[in-house]
């Protein structure tokens, strides 16, 4: 029988020690999971900062729909996410 | 998505603006403080939405970012109920509206009848009343099925009926017997006889042996047809004969008509009493009270109607006419009018099918009535079957 605690196969999981998680629908709409807070809010930037690095998104009319404790969703016209801050 | 904004609204929501300082960094606190903000807006027009009771919290959050906080607006059922504060009467509406559509909701108020012809529905909704269920029946004394065979037992042209319940409406579904046809009896064997003295005009004999001929004079009672027919090998067979003799007939029928007559007319004077029927209680509308002499009354029902469904109330009229009796005596012209159409409808019960040719009417006048008399030459079928038993 395999422990599964000492092999730590099972709660070492690629999905749940994931940094931050971001879920796109289209270019319209960015839900991000792992948000810690939000840097620059603009209607053409949007900001924030994850557990990992700051996440940029640029585009055209952006607005933040949602804000709670470790999560947002992102509206409007998204062209660019860039990951370098 | 409506759920979300409709929890919102149950909960109520503060929707503020961010004035000065860092707006970013305030999200952020917020976020960070357990609050959930919705809605945000950037740029000079910064601000969100909050759960009313989150508000509060957010004050040292803006403080410790520099930003000053300013409600824009409060909505949703909390603000609402506020605004009814200190008037009880709202509330004790509201309950009442609610407890009156529970109680309601309880009790069937329409009855729509579909599916019948020639049994009017005011009949079958007077048979329903009788078998309890009317409008404002409690609907957990409606047994359908039981409701729908004592109909049926009671109404014998109904041949199929099926009540159903949806909400405070009962739809009775009626389907009707259709006519049996009357069956002909044309296994025995008869002759044809003649059933009124006259001359043969036509005569189509289908079955038998013809004993007449078109223009001899037959008398009541004579054998027109014979039921026996022979065949060329000398043979004889008895058949049912049949045949349609058409003869010309003379015919006398009186009637009597009296002279001194009743009659109902009215004085002129009505009144109109209008009610407001609400689930079949009737509400008076106009002041007239019920009018006191001899009157003749009819009713009007006017119920409204909803995509189709006849709603639990309407309006009742109900029109007074006053009458009285009066006596009148025929004039002679009137007397003979009244007694040819008397003819006409004795002739069309006593004759039926037979076609007048000449009438030759005679009037004897009495006292008090007239007698009529009128001599009628007819073409009828006289053609009348008689059996012969045979043992």
């Amino acid at each position: 029988m395999v422990d599964l605690r000492k092999s730590g196969n099972f709660f070492d999981q690629p999905e749940w020690n994931v940094p931050m998680h971001i879920e796109l629908y289209g270019n319209r709409k960015a839900v991000v999971e792992g948000c810690c807070g939000v840097l620059e809010y603009d209607d053409d930037v949007i900001r924030i900062r994850t557990r990992a690095q700051p996440v940029r998104f640029t585009g055209h009319g952006l607005a933040i729909r949602c804000l709670t404790v470790d999560a947002l969703v992102v509206e409007g016209y998204i062209t660019c996410i860039d990951f370098s801050g | 998505m409506i759920s979300l904004q409709l929890t919102r609204w149950l909960i109520g929501y503060v929707r503020f603006s961010v004035l000065g300082g860092n707006p970013e960094r305030f999200y952020s606190l917020s976020a960070h403080s357990g609050a959930v903000l919705w809605n945000i807006s950037a740029c000079s027009k910064s601000g969100a939405c909050v759960a009313a009771r989150r508000y509060r919290s957010l004050r040292s959050c803006a403080r410790r970012t520099g930003c000053r906080l300013r409600v824009r607006g409060r909505h949703g059922l909390p603000f609402l109920l506020r605004r009814t504060r200190g008037k009880e009467g709202l509330l004790a509406g509201a309950a009442l509206f609610f407890a009156i559509v529970c109680l309601l909701s309880l009790r069937i108020w329409c009855i729509q009848i579909t599916g019948n012809s020639s049994v009017p529905a005011s009949r079958i909704a007077a048979e329903l009343r009788s078998a309890g269920l009317s409008p404002g029946t409690p609907k957990r004394d409606v047994d359908p099925r039981l409701l729908a065979q004592r109909i049926m037992l009671k109404i014998p042209e109904i041949r199929w009926m099926s009540i159903n319940t949806q909400g405070c409406t009962v739809q009775v579904a009626v389907q009707e017997k259709t006519a049996q046809p009357e069956v002909k009896k044309s296994g025995g064997i008869c002759n044809i006889k003649a059933s009124a003295t006259g001359q043969i005009v036509s005569m189509k004999v289908y079955s038998g042996t013809a004993l007449i001929h078109k223009g001899d004079a037959v008398a009541e009672g004579q054998l027109l047809v014979s039921a026996v027919v022979e065949d060329k090998a000398g043979g004889s067979t008895l058949r049912h004969a049949s045949a349609e003799i058409i003869a010309q007939t003379s015919r006398t029928l009186t009637v009597s008509v009296a002279l001194d007559r009743h009659r109902t007319v009215t004085t002129g004077r009505t009144a109109v009493r209008r009610n407001f029927d609400l689930f079949g209680v009737k509400i008076p509308i106009t002041l007239q009270t019920r009018p006191r002499g001899t009157y003749r009354r009819s009713c009007e029902q006017c119920s409204f109607q909803l995509f189709g469904t006849v709603l639990p109330f309407g309006i009742y009229t109900e029109h007074w006419e006053e009458i009285r009796d009066e006596k009148y005596r025929l004039s002679k012209q009137q007397a003979l009018k009244a007694a040819e159409k008397e003819i006409r409808r004795q002739a069309a019960i006593r004759l039926p099918g037979a076609k007048i040719i000449s009438s030759q009417p005679s009037p004897k006048w009495e006292k008090n009535s007239l007698l009529f008399t009128a001599n009628l030459v007819c073409e009828e079928n006289i053609a009348k079957e008689s059996e012969i038993s045979i043992k």
